[in-house]
Formats: structure tokens, C-alpha cells, sequence
């Protein structure tokens, strides 16, 4: 059986999974920060632009199959990748490092790429909730990724998350407007593990 | 369940949600994250106030709240504008020009006979020789969608969306308010040939008459359906109109875009291969077999048959619902309803919040599938909104803008971040940083939603720059 190929840059690569898979196996480099190898893709950062035969796709969402060439760095498809990167962060607000084990990814992939024209200071909210005994959430620092969400839903299938209201009322939010604390929250630390910003941050150093 | 507690005690308090989730045993994030996420559904108890209607229609004919008034989203009442802010039946006077789908409702049942009389696989025949696309705005040919479905060679779901959440447009109430038992037959057409194990027809929460002349219409004719549909309705939100979400608002989750693919008909409601059509689209199933497709292809174009229902509302004389062939060009239209209110007129907003304005130079486009205008212009569902020379085209260009960012469901950034600022940049005059806003905006957004925000604010400052500068 021969697998269908893909034309990524040029170079041929086995098309399976999604796009953005063969994109990264390929060696090439693409901002992603709602991809979460554990978890169903989500699709809400938008940041891993693609031409894919002359039309601009999130890579993360179409199946490397039904593509057959692709362009990761033409002209367009930097300048739109910027372009969401710029949006993204306007809402990460200048803090400490720290965060769970990807918690540096947003700021990095930031920093990587080149980010077109202003940015603008706007963020979620301004709450945070420390009452969870071993990490505490700031809203100002997330990006609406909802990995944390589909971590705790789709993943531990808990549900004490979920991400409330529409437009830029969007936040995330546990149970019915509550706290960690006063939700369902098994404290089994998805969300932190998931999230590619400082919002979700262990509280305790990790000893050996 | 929302929506019903919503209509006992008028507004959807946290313990109210709490216990909803205990009853349908989900936990109670998720229950939040859906109640949270439809404009129609108030987190706080509403105070006793009078509704005034702040649609496009209505604020072009000189709707604003006063002291002690509140503002609404569009209430639909579009042709009435300025409208009272609550629901009632569309009346007989505002079908202002009718033609085979809009004539008065038949009094046999001689098309569902006639699909009655072939096999599936015969009938759907029919339906691909008679070239019908869907109304719903993005006119994809119904035979091939219906036949998606059925190659999965499974139980398939039948999802008629009469959410119609567009401001300007009131088609979908008309029909069920005044020709319910056509689009019955329509659906008893569609149910026999996809054989639904599933059936949902998915009403605009606010039209509450349309449901009632619905509800009527099938308890008077028990027996002309294989069983009676699940009528449900929402609680608003424009971006229902996107059917994935409207699949995820029916199974009581977030009302949120999902990925394609999988597509509805391969994977929708509760991973059942699902179809969704439009109200108008099902209804005009019930031509379709009753005169057959020969006769059904007189109207229209070769590649788009039949009849469009165009919602005209705003500064125009005689506003209403004209059923026209397809290929109309949108000028006829307003020649046909008397022209300018006052003046003349200016400008239209065609295909709405997803559509684009058109100045008179370009009244000659037709109303067919596809872009009308490179710019935004789209034949949409059908809602045309005419701006006479008393109407500012920079406003409503801005209410376009405030709409898309305030319809925006916020699951990706580039429509929640994205349109927001599209709407602040117009209102500051910063034009020169619109041009990436709106492309970055219209391609990288998830759904069509975010993808046809654009269209109003950018055709607006390709025909008038001299208003945004």
C-alpha cells in the first residue's frame, strides 16, 4: 500500500493526520497554541496558517489527505500568521515567567515570529482565583486557547470548567461562575499541564 | 429546558442553571458555558421596561430608545419598523408580491402524494432534476447534500433551521405564520425520502407566532408525517445560522462552530450523518413535486431554479416580502416596492451583516448563489435593507460592525479580537489599519460567521471613502 503524499514546501511527506502533523514532522516550524497532542483538535487560535493549494487553512484542521501542496511561508500566509499572533498577544499583559510545563509556549511563539503593527493592551479579565490548594488561575494572562477546557472535558471527562459567555465576554470559567475551590475540580492538574500561557500556575516548585 | 424556564420566570437565574444541569445529569460548567452564550437568555432579572427594536431597519426609520426605554437586538418586525419590541404573526399585507411558493396554501396533499407514489432513490431523483439549492444564503445543491447522508449507509438526521437570527430578514415566520401546511408538505416530502430517525425543527426563540401557526398546522394534520418533528427554540444568536452550531445548540451544548471535516451529513447531531435545510428550502420541496421538476426549472436561472424570498425593509415604501425568480437583479426589487421612503435612495445593505452595501451604479447585479460583489455584496437569505437620502451610510456601516463583534460566538481570535476592533478602528477613522483587520478577520476566522463579517465595512469604504476618512 503506498500512502498519499503531501507537497510541503516543496518536499514530499506522508499525508497522514492533520496538516499541521505533517507540517511539524517535516521539520518545519509553524506557531500552534490550541494544538494539544492529548486532545481532539480545537481550532480556536487560528496562529498555524497555511497556503494549502492556494487557499489559507488552520493546518491544525484539515486532514494532510486532502491537500495537495502546500506553502507555509509564502508571503500571505506569514503576514495573516502574524497578523492572529498580533491579536493573541495584545492579550497576554506583560508578568513573571513561571506557569505550568508549556506555560512559556504563547510568549515564545510570540516572540519567534515577526508580529505586524501595534499591539494593544486588552486582556479576558482581571480576576484571579487562588483558591485551589496547588495552583491558582489569572485571567489576564489567557489567550481563550479552551485547552484547559477540553483537557477537563474531553480528556479527564470532569467538567468542572468551561468556557462562559460569547464575543469578549468569553471567559474561563469553573462550574456556575465559581471558584476552583467551589467547584468539582479534582485538582488533577490537565488544565495547568495544558496551558500554553502563565494563567494556569502551580503553586509549589516541584521537588524531586 | 433553558428556554423553558426562561419563559416561566422570564430570566435564567444561577440556581435555575445549577438545577437544570442536576435534572439533565451534565455537569454544571457545561450547562453554564451554553446558558451563558445566548443573547436571549438574561442572567439577571429584567426589569418592567419598554422594548424598542435598535435593528438596522428600525434605526434608519428613526427607532431610539427614550428615558425609560430599553433597546433590543432586531426583533424581525423589520417590514413594520419602526416595530414595537415583541413577536407577532407576520400579517397577509406585507407579502407583497407572491409567486408559486408564496400562493396561498394548497388544500390537497397532491406532492406528497406524488413523492408518496416513488422509492426513495426515485424521489431524490426528482430533487436533483429539479436543481433546488439551499435558501438558507449559501445555496449548495439540496440532492447532493441529501445524498451525503445517505452514503453513510446509517440512520440519518433531519434539522430544519428556522433560527433565521438575521436583522432585516423574516421570511421563515412568514411562511409558518401564513403558508404553514406548504411547508408541512415540504417536510413531509423530506421525510419521506431521508427516512429520519431523527426530526428537529429549530424555531428563532422570539417567534413565538410562528411556532404557535407551526404547532397548529400539525396538530391539524396528524398522520400527513411519519411522526411529529421535535420543534424546539433557541435563544437567539446570529450565529446559529452556521450549522454546527446549531447541531451543538440542539444536543444542549455551547453554541459554538465545530470543525469540518467531519461533515454534517458524514457526523452531526450526536454523530449522526445529518441534514440541514432551511425553512424556506423544505418548503419549496412541496413545488418541487407538484409540478415536477420541468415545471420548477421555468423559474429562475438554468443554475439556480426556482424562487428567492427577499426580505426588504428600511427606507423603502412598501416594505415587505417579495418572492421573485433568482437572477432578479436587486434593482427590480425596489422598483417593485415603490422606491425611496424620502428622496432617493442611496444605498442597500444586501445579504445583511454578511452581505455588503451597494450604491445605485450596481442595483443591476442579480440575485444569484455566489458573490455578488467582490466587496461583500451576497444574494444571502434574502434580506435587503434600503438607505434612502435622509439615511447615514457611516452609521450603519458601524451598526454592521457592532453587530459582528457583539454576534461573535468567541471561539476563535481572530473573529472575537479581530471584529471588535474592526468596529473601534471605523469609529475612530483609522482607516489605514482596517485593510488587515478585515482580511485577517475574513480569512483566518473558523466559521462563516467571522469569515462574512468583513463584507459591510469594507464595501461601505470602497463605494464612500470620503464618509470614513
Amino acid at each position: 500500500m503506498t500512502l498519499p503524499a503531501v507537497l510541503i514546501d516543496g518536499a514530499g511527506v506522508v499525508a497522514s493526520g492533520s496538516l499541521l502533523d505533517a507540517v511539524l514532522a517535516a521539520g518545519i516550524d509553524l506557531p500552534h497554541l490550541c494544538k494539544d497532542d492529548n486532545l481532539p483538535p480545537i481550532g480556536a487560535c487560528r496562529t498555524c496558517l497555511v497556503e494549502a493549494d492556494g487557499r489559507i487553512v488552520a493546518s491544525c484542521s484539515v486532514p494532510a489527505a486532502s491537500v495537495k501542496e502546500v506553502n507555509t511561508s509564502s508571503e500571505r500566509a506569514i503576514r495573516l500568521r502574524g497578523a492572529v499572533l498580533a491579536l493573541t498577544a495584545a492579550m497576554i499583559a506583560p508578568g513573571p515567567g513561571g506557569g505550568g510545563p508549556l506555560g512559556g509556549t504563547a510568549r515564545a511563539t510570540i516572540e519567534a515570529h515577526p508580529v505586524a503593527g501595534a499591539v494593544f493592551a486588552r486582556s479576558t479579565g482581571e480576576s484571579v482565583d487562588t483558591t485551589n490548594p496547588f495552583f491558582s488561575f489569572h485571567e489576564e494572562e489567557c489567550i481563550l486557547c479552551a485547552r484547559c477546557v477540553t483537557a477537563c472535558q474531553a480528556l479527564q471527562h470532569i467538567s468542572a470548567i468551561g468556557m462562559s459567555g460569547r464575543a469578549r465576554e468569553t471567559r474561563v470559567t469553573p462550574g456556575a461562575g465559581a471558584t476552583f475551590r467551589d467547584s468539582i475540580c479534582t485538582s488533577c492538574g490537565s488544565c495547568v499541564a495544558a496551558c500554553p500561557t502563565t494563567a494556569l500556575r502551580p503553586k509549589m516548585e516541584l521537588s524531586p | 429546558m433553558l428556554h423553558a424556564e426562561r419563559e416561566r420566570s422570564g430570566w435564567l437565574s444561577r440556581d435555575a442553571i445549577v438545577a437544570i444541569a442536576a435534572d439533565c445529569r451534565i455537569p454544571i460548567a457545561e450547562a453554564w458555558e451554553a446558558a451563558t452564550s445566548y443573547p436571549d437568555f438574561p442572567l439577571s432579572p429584567p426589569l418592567p421596561e419598554t422594548r424598542v427594536c435598535t435593528g438596522l431597519s428600525c434605526v434608519l426609520n428613526g427607532a431610539q430608545p427614550g428615558p425609560g426605554e430599553v433597546g433590543t437586538s432586531c426583533q424581525f418586525r423589520c417590514a413594520d419598523a419602526p416595530s414595537p419590541g415583541e413577536d407577532a404573526a407576520f400579517p397577509e399585507l406585507h407579502i407583497r408580491r407572491s409567486g408559486p411558493l408564496l400562493a396561498p396554501d394548497p388544500v390537497d396533499w397532491a406532492g406528497l402524494e406524488h413523492a408518496r407514489s416513488l422509492a426513495g432513490a426515485e424521489a431524490l431523483r426528482v430533487v436533483a432534476d429539479s436543481g433546488l439549492r439551499g435558501r438558507g444564503g449559501a445555496y449548495f445543491p439540496v440532492a447532493r447534500k441529501w445524498e451525503g447522508a445517505l452514503a453513510q449507509e446509517r440512520p440519518v438526521a433531519l434539522i430544519v433551521n428556522g433560527e433565521e437570527g438575521e436583522p432585516g430578514v423574516f421570511k421563515d415566520r412568514a411562511i409558518l405564520c401564513r403558508r404553514p401546511k406548504r411547508f408541512l408538505e415540504g417536510l413531509a416530502i423530506a421525510m419521506h425520502v431521508l427516512a429520519p430517525a431523527v426530526t428537529v425543527v429549530f424555531l428563532n426563540g422570539e417567534a413565538a407566532a410562528a411556532r404557535a401557526s407551526l404547532e397548529a398546522c400539525l396538530a391539524g394534520n396528524e398522520g400527513m408525517l411519519p411522526y411529529p418533528p421535535l420543534v424546539m427554540s433557541g435563544g437567539g444568536g446570529y450565529v446559529l445560522g452556521e450549522e454546527t452550531t446549531l447541531i451543538n445548540a440542539i444536543e444542549g451544548r455551547k453554541p459554538v462552530p465545530r470543525l469540518r471535516p467531519p461533515y454534517p451529513v458524514e457526523s452531526g447531531l450526536f454523530g449522526i450523518p445529518t441534514v440541514v435545510n432551511n425553512v424556506e428550502t423544505v418548503t419549496n420541496l412541496s413545488l418541487v413535486f407538484r409540478g415536477g421538476p420541468e415545471l420548477f426549472r421555468e423559474t429562475g436561472t438554468a443554475d439556480a431554479p426556482g424562487t428567492k424570498l427577499v426580505s426588504l425593509s428600511g427606507r423603502i415604501r412598501h416594505p415587505g416580502l417579495y418572492e421573485l425568480p433568482m437572477g432578479t437583479p436587486v434593482g427590480a426589487v425596489f422598483a417593485a416596492a415603490g422606491g425611496a421612503l424620502e428622496g432617493e435612495i442611496v444605498a442597500a445593505l444586501v445579504g445583511g451583516p454578511s452581505g455588503g452595501f451597494l450604491p445605485p451604479s450596481e442595483f443591476h447585479r442579480p440575485l444569484l448563489p455566489g458573490p455578488m460583489h467582490p466587496t461583500g455584496a451576497v444574494a444571502g437569505s434574502g434580506g435587503i435593507v434600503v438607505l434612502d437620502s435622509t439615511s447615514d451610510i457611516r452609521a450603519a456601516a458601524l451598526a454592521m460592525a457592532a453587530f459582528n463583534a457583539d454576534e461573535s460566538c468567541g471561539k476563535c481570535t481572530p473573529c472575537r479580537e479581530g471584529s471588535p476592533r474592526v468596529h473601534e478602528s471605523l469609529a475612530a477613522r483609522d482607516v489605514a489599519s482596517l485593510d488587515e483587520l478585515l482580511e485577517v478577520v475574513g480569512v483566518a476566522s473558523l466559521c462563516g460567521l467571522g469569515q462574512m463579517a468583513p463584507g459591510p465595512v469594507r464595501s461601505a469604504l470602497h463605494f464612500w471613502p470620503e464618509l470614513f476618512a
